[in-house]
């Protein structure tokens, strides 16, 4: 059971992967074992002059993920994450956070960081 | 529609009269000087200002005089000199920071959001421009720099226009990281000094980390040819192409002095090389796969 965050530019599973993270509308956090979702909105890190990044990993690590689905995320938002444990797939832009978290399940992502 | 964001990491490699050139050249575009901090580009394209809108970032801090009971702990406190003798703080040296309003035991200090500048879209001779004007010591960030360009490809769907050029910030922090997340190539404008090949190879990890082509031209590169040829070779270690030299001109000043466009204005050999850059990196932006060959 993991629970994975998605960047996601709604707050459903039919939504797009929004291709950023740290200025990402919001994000899905999904839970792989019973397909429960909750939409956390992005909007203060959005709204952040500086260290969007930061504030995005901040909020995706408090709410328990594991794992984060984007299409790109940058160098400082990519250093918390690792810091954080949290493992980062990229490239999983155009697409649905749907077909995002079956590939993930599948095991076609390339995954980095974590513990 | 193609996002092309030109780069330099070390300021002064001449990225802003490149990216005039470009604007020339182009068709259907839209133009974007995401270098906020030292915005320059409208000194050579004349926009007109169509639409401004305030733009709000940071916070600063305003201190109540009916609350303040005169205690001194945001004095102490401030580490930008900030609060003055009688508890007032200097809008200008506040920083924003927030720590005084942590602080405050009473409470007295509010922390609103502050104006930071304005943001343009403006028309000029060659297309339309986004654009954006700081205040005083305000500096610019990954929001305004998010914004610009939003604002840009918002245009451009509404136009149906083909290609957002953006002048980008200088260096490699928060603002350069949010105009090359999601761009569709980067050209980085290098020049053959031990700095320029340093910063370039501090702008191309960036670009490597973000997943965005990158293309390095060297300006004024016959200044010295050994370094620009150290360049050219850390370039293609890294898999990125390079599209052009552009050697030194006069010229290029001359057009600078003159607020003109550098190749609306001469045929010299740096006007040519800008023309002949243009169609590589148009080659290159089309023909993405090319890219990582070296």
């Amino acid at each position: 059971m993991t629970k994975i965050a998605v960047s996601s530019e709604g707050p459903t599973l039919d939504d797009a992967v929004d291709p950023r993270f740290g200025r990402a509308g919001g994000f899905l956090i999904v839970d792989t074992e019973t397909m429960e979702t909750h939409y956390l909105d992005n909007g203060s890190a959005q709204a952040a002059s500086r260290g969007a990044g930061y504030q995005a990993a901040e909020l995706v690590a408090g709410a328990g993920a594991e794992v984060v689905l984007s299409g790109r995320v940058g160098p400082k938002a990519f250093d918390a994450l690792k810091t954080a444990g949290i493992q980062v797939g990229q490239e999983c832009d155009r697409m649905t956070v749907r077909e995002a978290v079956e590939k993930f399940q599948k095991g076609q992502i390339t995954l980095s960081g974590g513990r | 529609m193609k996002e092309l964001v030109i780069i330099s990491g070390k300021g002064g490699t001449g990225k802003t009269s490149i990216t005039a050139g470009f604007a020339a050249l182009a068709e259907n575009k839209v133009i974007v000087d995401a270098d906020v901090d030292a915005a320059d580009l409208h000194l050579v394209l004349h926009p007109e200002v169509r639409r401004t809108t305030e733009f709000m970032g940071g916070h600063i801090a305003v201190i109540d005089s009916e609350k303040c009971t005169g205690c001194g702990e945001c004095v102490q406190r401030c580490q930008f000199g900030a609060v003055s003798g009688d508890f007032r703080v200097d809008a200008r040296a506040c920083e924003g920071c927030g720590v005084c309003v942590h602080f405050c035991p009473e409470k007295a200090i509010a922390f609103p959001e502050r104006v930071c500048g304005r943001w343009f879209v403006s028309e000029t001779a060659l297309g339309p421009m986004v654009h954006a004007r700081l205040g005083i010591a305000e500096e610019n960030s990954g929001l305004l720099v998010s914004l610009l360009r939003k604002e840009a490809k918002l245009l451009a769907e509404e136009r149906k226009l083909d290609i957002l050029i953006v002048d980008g910030p200088p260096g490699i922090g928060c603002p350069v990281i949010s105009a090359l997340t999601g761009a569709d190539a980067v050209l980085i404008i290098s020049e053959p000094t031990l700095s320029g090949l340093h910063d370039l190879e501090r702008a191309a990890n960036l670009a490597a980390f973000l997943k965005v082509p990158a293309m390095v031209c060297v300006n004024k590169y016959d200044i010295n040819p050994a370094i620009t040829e150290r360049i050219e070779a850390f370039a293609a270690r890294q898999g990125i192409r390079s599209v052009g030299r552009i050697p030194y001109d006069r010229e290029v000043t001359a057009a600078m002095v003159a607020l003109k466009n550098l190749v609306a204005h001469s045929d010299g050999p740096a006007a040519t090389a800008v023309r002949g850059l243009w169609q590589a990196v148009l080659t290159q932006l089309y023909d993405g796969s090319e890219v990582s060959k070296t």
